[in-house]
């Protein structure tokens, strides 16, 4: 991936959390158990697939759909309805198979409204991810640091120069 | 502080702080008119605000749950959350992205220049442009808008880099960084821009003009303005000869207030100022207040907005700087020769990771929408903000579920007129051609989200049987009672509307100072 310029959270902001670099990390979780969140790593690298980035952002945004389970019912019941025909749906769990597998399975529930939920939320939660912003040259917060005014909100230099005033 | 006692029927009471309600207050109390200013949200300041997206969302925005029907995109994909206004003190001033630009002529005479379009309820406004102009040149003066009384710029940022070149390439000649109520240089003590891309998130710099850092403390200061934060407004109240007597709002405990008053200004936002009208319903007017027409609710206009994002070989870094300082003007004019009445403008358009990846395209996944957003330090955005045609059945109504505050939640109900559909398909392929010729290597269409420009659902038209409010926004049936939000426009035009209900609110407090110095309120 290119080299892009540190990205920063509002320093008024919680530090997005870290978990552990193991296995170990599903055993914080509440409302899903290991394979439950293995499901949903899956499904999130499916929807949102960047073979450049680790495990750490995905396992985050379950951490996050995690607290939403917890908070909410409805959605947990969505949440568990997923990952039931997620995983019913060939012989082997859904994190055992292929991408193109994969795939052809979510094509199938695109119309549900459990799918409909996992997604958006996957997304809001995958790229509001501190190190998923660093990899994709998002930097975030600025006025920590002056804004952009010095640090290149007009340093742009593959176009001709827009004319003094325009 | 000021108090004024909830027996004292001498105030004047404004609902909402926003650009219309906010401006009000504070246009009322320097006029040494006493103001009890409601607003449902918290008093948030500076200190509060964050540079974060999601977070600025969450404290900023009006979440209460609406419900939205019809043919419009936004239903399908926001159908919770079909508009996108704040609450808090300083209204949506909170996330405004600054840009300033007038109606024109044509556009206050739209039914006299558009003709007679199937379906439509167009109106010519009751006002002119001459009228207005005025006000205008107040607005632009009190907001320190730029490129006006000798004010500079706001200067190009690398995401008009592109515009600039791909409008260039195309002989848009007008294409230039706009105008907009942001500090190039510090004016009216408040400091220049620092380009840091979160004006939309309460503005943590001050550099863009607010209800909430301007208008507010300069009217508390007046000692003639009494602002109660989250007090939320529930229904307006009348006397034996019609006239708005009081409001009734419930505070932070759940208590249940009567604020009595001379005269009420309603600046709610269209959605939570038409609920209010069609929720104060009594003997008189069983329809709700001021609605023996119909007309409150109806005639909503949204514009015609869409964004176009654009992959680029090399980086743009487009959330640096302020978000919409581009425009053109090219399609703003009315020209039937493009088969669509009415015009639209181009504006740049940026935002952060997280939300462009959430409104490129809602429901998209794989890898191809990954690719695409995995190259977002090279992405540019443009904007297009166009009219949309009024018409009747697009409206707010109320359903049969209510809130936590007693008030029926509201549905929005909107469907697209065959000449917005021509329109936005023109603007795509404007927007699409304009990155092309900067040298895109792909653009993606972008459906248009939640609402921001939230206008015409009870309008202003010099006959009662055409819309609630006169040319003064003074509902024709209620002689003390005025709307100052974007409701109160009599059609949309093409321009982000802000400019437009400052104006207005300013000329309108100078009519209500002239009606109480006559007796007449």
């Amino acid at each position: 991936m290119p080299h892009h310029p540190t990205a920063y959270r509002d320093p008024k902001l919680p530090s997005d959390r870290v978990l552990p670099g193991d296995e170990s990390w599903t055993e914080m979780l509440k409302a899903f158990d290991a394979p439950a969140a293995n499901a949903l790593i899956a499904f999130a690298r499916t929807i949102c697939p960047h073979d450049g980035l680790g495990d750490g952002p995905y396992r985050r945004t379950v951490a996050k759909l995690d607290d939403v389970a917890q908070a909410n019912p409805e959605k947990a019941a969505l949440l568990a309805e997923l990952v039931q025909r997620i995983d019913g749906a060939m012989p082997l769990p859904f994190v055992e198979l292929s991408e193109a597998f994969r795939v052809e399975i979510l094509k199938d529930i695109e119309g549900s409204a459990a799918f409909s939920m996992a997604q958006r939320t996957v997304v809001l939660f995958l790229y509001d991810d501190l190190e998923v912003w660093q990899a994709f040259g998002y930097e975030g917060a600025s006025v920590q640091h002056g804004g952009f005014v010095n640090r290149g909100f007009n340093d742009l230099d593959w176009l001709p120069e827009p004319p003094e005033g325009v | 502080m000021t108090q004024f006692s909830l027996d004292d029927d001498t105030v004047t009471v404004v609902v909402g702080s926003g650009a219309g309600g906010g401006t009000i207050a504070h246009e009322l109390a320097r006029r040494d008119i006493s103001v009890v200013l409601l607003e449902a949200g918290r008093h948030m300041t500076a200190d509060d605000f964050v540079n974060d997206e999601m977070a600025a969302y969450d404290m900023l925005s009006w979440l209460d749950k609406r419900d939205a029907s019809g043919s419009w995109r936004v239903a399908k994909d926001h159908p919770d959350v079909p508009v996108w206004h704040c609450k808090g003190v300083g209204g949506t001033t909170l996330h405004w992205s600054g840009c300033c630009y007038r109606l024109t002529e044509d556009e206050m005479r739209a039914r006299s220049v558009f003709g007679d379009i199937p379906g439509t309820t167009l109106i010519d406004w009751p006002i002119t442009l001459e009228e207005l102009e005025p006000w205008y040149d107040k607005a632009e003066k009190k907001m320190g808008v730029t490129r006006t009384n000798g004010l500079p710029p706001l200067p190009p940022n690398n995401n008009f880099k592109v515009m600039y070149a791909g409008a260039k390439a195309l002989g848009y000649d007008s294409v230039s960084t706009g105008r907009h109520a942001i500090n190039a240089v510090p004016y009216d003590g408040r400091p220049a821009s620092q380009q840091d891309g979160f004006t939309i998130c309460g503005d943590k710099v001050g550099a863009r003009w607010s209800t909430q850092n301007v208008e507010i403390p300069k009217a508390l200061a007046t000692g003639k303005l009494d602002l109660r934060p989250e007090s939320r407004a529930v229904y307006v109240e009348h006397d034996e000869t019609g006239r708005a007597s009081a409001v009734l709002y419930v505070d932070s405990e759940g208590v249940t207030h009567r604020q009595k008053a001379r005269t009420v200004v309603l600046a709610g936002n269209c959605v939570e100022t038409s609920r209010l009208l069609l929720h104060s319903t009594s003997a008189r007017f069983p329809n709700g207040l001021a609605n023996g027409w119909g007309h409150v609710g109806r005639h909503y206009l949204r514009h015609v907005v869409q964004t176009v994002w654009s992959v680029f070989d090399k980086p743009v870094y487009m959330h640096r700087g302020e978000i919409m300082a581009g425009y053109l003007d090219e399609f703003a004019t009315h020209d039937p020769s493009r088969g669509f009445a009415g015009g639209y403008y181009v504006e740049l358009n940026s935002m952060g990771l997280p939300s462009m990846a959430g409104l490129l395209e809602p429901g998209w996944w794989g890898r191809d929408f990954a690719q695409v957003v995995e190259q977002y330090a090279n992405i540019a955005g443009l904007f297009m903000s166009g009219e949309d045609m009024p018409q009747a059945d697009n409206r707010i109504t109320l359903t049969d579920r209510s809130d936590a505050f007693g008030v029926p939640v509201a549905n929005i109900h909107y469907s697209n007129h065959p000449n917005d559909v021509l329109m936005r398909n023109h603007g795509y392929k404007t927007m699409r051609a304009i990155h092309a010729a900067a040298g895109a290597k792909r653009s993606i269409e972008t459906p248009p989200y939640p609402a921001t420009h939230n206008l015409g659902s009870n309008r202003m038209a010099a006959r009662a049987e055409d819309g609630v409010l006169d040319g003064n926004g003074r509902a024709h049936e209620v002689d003390n009672l005025f709307i100052a939000d974007g409701s109160n426009f009599a059609t949309g035009g093409a321009v982000n509307p802000t400019l437009t209900i400052v104006a207005l609110a300013m000329r309108q407090a100078a009519f209500i100072e002239g009606q109480m110095a006559a007796g007449a309120l």
